[in-house]
């Protein structure tokens, strides 16, 4: 809420990850209105762990890289701060814990995701906030009637998906 | 089953720590009694393993270990900012300051907060918006990629739709958005209207675009000004009209979003405008766009003029007569160097990148059908007499001209037939209006409206008093054209106008008449494709009956014998374009095949004859 007791409008921000083969991994943040109407983009140059930080990650490997190092750099590198992060990869829910923007998980709603606790309901689809910030669902819920009831949450990811493989296809490919 | 021998582990136990005790001894060897397979190795088995200690002495110093800490892994964003996204980049700080040195700042009009009305339903099906072929740069392709799907934007708050599109109009306002040259040839009745409407206003909105200009044909300019106001209400649309002065200011004046102007007028003001004033515009969209087929005239050159970043052209039907007539279309698309006659080859190339056609019977399975009927008739006793002694005196005339003839002669006589067959102008006896009177009584009982063609307002004019019972309307180019819109309107509304006479010339394009459920053809045109627009009038989108379409054919006549070539002339392009496309059948008749409708001959001094044919490089006949 602004100072002057309006509601802000939504600014979403759908990010997801690829692997591009033999180079690492690239990431991708697309910042949308409340409508899915695109405002900025931005993705990365593929990053790569080396064989240290394999073993001494461990488990926490993927979130690290994908939700620390690359999430953390494309909200850095974004002129357009996003209200609500949205992705369809439980390891860049990790994100939540360097930024005080909710990060959310998106699953179809007949998914296993939604028999869990800290989800909230858009439209058809779930979504699921970090176990550590419950919160997030909370306060989100009170904004969710900027969505349109229409609104197919899940529907930018793919776009974000074709986006990465065209600059894959484009860039990195050569 | 495999032998099994039991081993004793006897061996020597003298090395073995005192005291030890031998009865408990002796149970280990019994515990240790195992039972070994014969292979050979058993003696080994049968061994005490020995087990030695050694002391090792402790490091007194640590090895080097390399130091590692969790650090970020240096990468580079690749990013585009998109036109919608700036108004909600975050202020620059603004080191501006007074002379005082207290800093300043700037002070703007508050934003309006978006207007949230409740979204409808998502669309099951999804039309996403492909880069084009021609878009080579990450950011241009990646622009395109990340528009959100068609339905849910057009669904969406921002942009109301009246109706909802048909899927293949979703594809063909996409396939527009995402061209820089386009030509959209879908069939009549398709939408090819709302698509580009649609496409125009989410090039607008997407700030894409900022000045657009659509140039049309004359009469269809109330009709786009209506479908502006139905499909995009909140876009302002200026028309081109008024005096030179006026006209000019429209032309140039900036901020303009939607300029709509008819092609004479184009043609005559953008020739006065001087270069360095010439208006520029971020998109051109020809309507009827086959009015640029001759690349050599004023109309085609003015708008290759026109300056403009894309260029949209839109037909029904790209070819009329000669695939040279694409050629020119392409021209003022730019996508061929000026002057170039690609060939046929080529132009298939072309057409598959930069055309869009689709036909009725490909997308609107579900439409209801047209249903023609050709009414054979023989002439009245007055009409057959009159046409006789025309055809003879004409003939004979044709002959004596021997060799100077040309095909406005043959053409002539044509034309004088033709109107007998209409009606016989000494005593107004027409076969036809005899047969229009009989199906319209019907229509009329049943409040049904039909929709009658003619070559000639003359006709049309004729054939008015005589449908007196039927409140006829007329439609042509002799009626004013601000007197048009109320016509159409009074033939829609009122529920006793059950017929509108119009010429083709100035009804068979542009106009939504799917309310009529008849159609005569009360004389032939020249080219089918014409006769196709005019009977699309009525069979469109939008259409909720089958459209009868009767064609007025008098037997023994001129009628007859043009009605053969032209048949002759559909079979043949249908064999050749396939079922799938009827609408490229549109070779009107050559000079040669007017000539064919008589059989000329012209007379020698000596009492022979030889055959009259064309001339090369006679006209066609169309142009006439």
């Amino acid at each position: 809420m602004s100072a002057a007791g309006k509601t802000d409008p939504l600014r979403l921000g759908f990010m997801e990850t690829m692997e591009v083969e033999g180079r690492g991994h690239i990431g991708g943040l697309l910042i949308t209105n409340q409508n899915g109407r695109p405002l900025e983009f931005q993705c990365t140059t593929p990053v790569k762990p080396n064989r240290t930080q394999e073993i001494l990650f461990g488990d926490s490997l993927r979130p690290w890289l994908l939700g620390e190092l690359i999430g953390c750099t494309l909200l850095d590198r974004v002129s357009i701060k996003p209200t609500l992060i949205i992705t369809s990869d439980l390891n860049l829910l990790e994100l939540r814990n360097h930024t005080n923007i909710p990060v959310a998980c998106a699953a179809e709603a007949k998914s296993k995701i939604a028999e869990q606790g800290g989800t909230l309901r858009i439209g058809g689809s779930i979504l699921r906030f970090h176990d550590a910030h419950g919160i997030d669902a909370e306060l989100l819920s009170k904004q969710k009637h900027l969505l349109p009831d229409s609104a197919d949450i899940s529907e930018p990811l793919e776009r974000v998906r074709e986006a990465l493989a065209e600059t894959v296809k484009t860039v990195f490919a050569r | 089953m495999e032998d099994v021998y039991v081993t004793d582990w006897s061996a020597d136990s003298s090395h073995l720590p005192a005291p030890v005790d031998q009865a408990l001894l002796d149970e280990a060897k019994r515990s240790l009694r195992i039972d070994v397979a014969q292979t050979g190795f058993n003696p080994a088995l049968g061994r005490i393993p020995t087990v030695e200690t050694q002391s090792v002495s402790l490091n007194t110093t640590l090895d080097f270990v390399p130091a590692w800490t969790a650090r970020r892994i240096p990468m580079k964003c690749i990013g585009l900012t998109l036109p919608e996204g700036m108004d909600f980049l975050p202020p620059k700080v603004d080191t501006t300051k007074s002379s005082d040195g207290v800093q300043l700042k700037k002070i703007g009009p508050a934003k309006a907060e978006p207007d949230l009305v409740d979204g409808v339903e998502a669309p099951k099906k999804v039309t996403r918006i492909k880069p084009p072929a021609d878009a080579l740069s990450l950011q241009d392709r990646l622009f395109y990629l990340l528009q959100p799907p068609l339905e849910s934007w057009l669904a969406g708050q921002e942009l109301i739709m009246p109706f909802e599109p048909f899927a293949y109009q979703y594809e063909g306002i996409a396939w527009l958005f995402a061209s820089q040259a386009a030509l959209l040839a879908d069939e009549m009745g398709l939408g090819k209207t709302m698509q580009t409407i649609t496409a125009i206003r989410l090039l607008l909105r997407s700030g894409q675009a900022r000045r657009i200009v659509l140039i049309c044909p004359k009469p269809l300019i109330p009709n786009w000004q209506r479908e502006f106001k139905t499909w995009a209400e909140e876009l302002p649309v200026v028309t081109v009209e008024g005096n030179g002065a006026r006209r000019r200011m429209l032309w140039t004046m900036p901020g303009i979003p939607v300029l709509l102007a008819n092609y004479e007028l184009m043609t005559r003001d953008i020739a006065d405008i001087p270069e360095d004033e010439q208006p520029k515009f971020d998109l051109l969209v020809l309507d009827e766009a086959q009015r640029v087929k001759n690349r050599d005239s004023r109309t085609a050159e003015a708008a290759r003029a026109i300056k403009r970043r894309r260029s949209w052209a839109l037909t029904g039907t790209p070819i009329e007569n000669r695939p040279e007539e694409l050629g020119a279309i392409f021209e003022f698309m730019e996508v061929v160097p000026k002057g170039a006659s690609p060939d046929l080859r080529q132009l298939s190339k072309l057409a598959k990148k930069y055309i869009l056609r689709r036909t009725k019977d490909l997308v609107m399975k579900d439409m209801p059908p047209r249903i023609d009927r050709d009414a054979d008739l023989e002439l009245t006793d007055a009409q057959e007499y009159a046409y006789r002694v025309a055809e003879k005196e004409g003939i004979v005339q044709l002959n004596d001209l021997g060799d100077s003839i040309t095909v406005q002669h043959v053409f002539e006589l044509v034309m004088r037939l033709k109107q007998i067959t209409n009606y016989d102008p000494l005593t107004g006896q027409s076969a036809k209006l005899e047969r229009l009177m009989a199906d319209m009584e019907e229509i009329g009982a049943s409040g049904g409206k039909a929709i009658l063609f003619s070559q000639w307002t003359k006709t049309i004019d004729w054939l008015a008093p005589h449908l007196k019972e039927f409140n006829p309307l007329i439609y042509h180019g002799g009626v004013p054209t601000k007197h048009r819109e109320p016509i159409l309107a009074k033939f829609k509304a009122d529920p006793d106008a059950h017929i509108l006479l119009m010429s083709y010339g100035t009804g068979a394009v542009g106009l939504n008449l799917q309310f009529a459920g008849y159609v005569f053809l009360y004389d032939r045109w020249w080219n089918p494709a014409i006769e196709d627009q005019a009977i699309n009038r009525a069979h469109r989108i939008g259409v909720k009956n089958p459209v009868i379409v009767t064609r007025f054919i008098c037997k023994n006549t001129i009628e007859e014998r043009i009605d053969r070539v032209l048949r002759e002339k559909r079979e043949l392009f249908q064999a050749i374009l396939g079922d799938g496309d009827n609408e490229n059948v549109t070779l009107s008749m050559n000079a040669s095949e007017i000539f064919g409708l008589f059989d000329l001959k012209a007379r020698h001094k000596d009492g022979g004859s030889k055959s009259i044919g064309p001339k090369p490089l006679e006209k066609k006949a169309d142009a006439a």
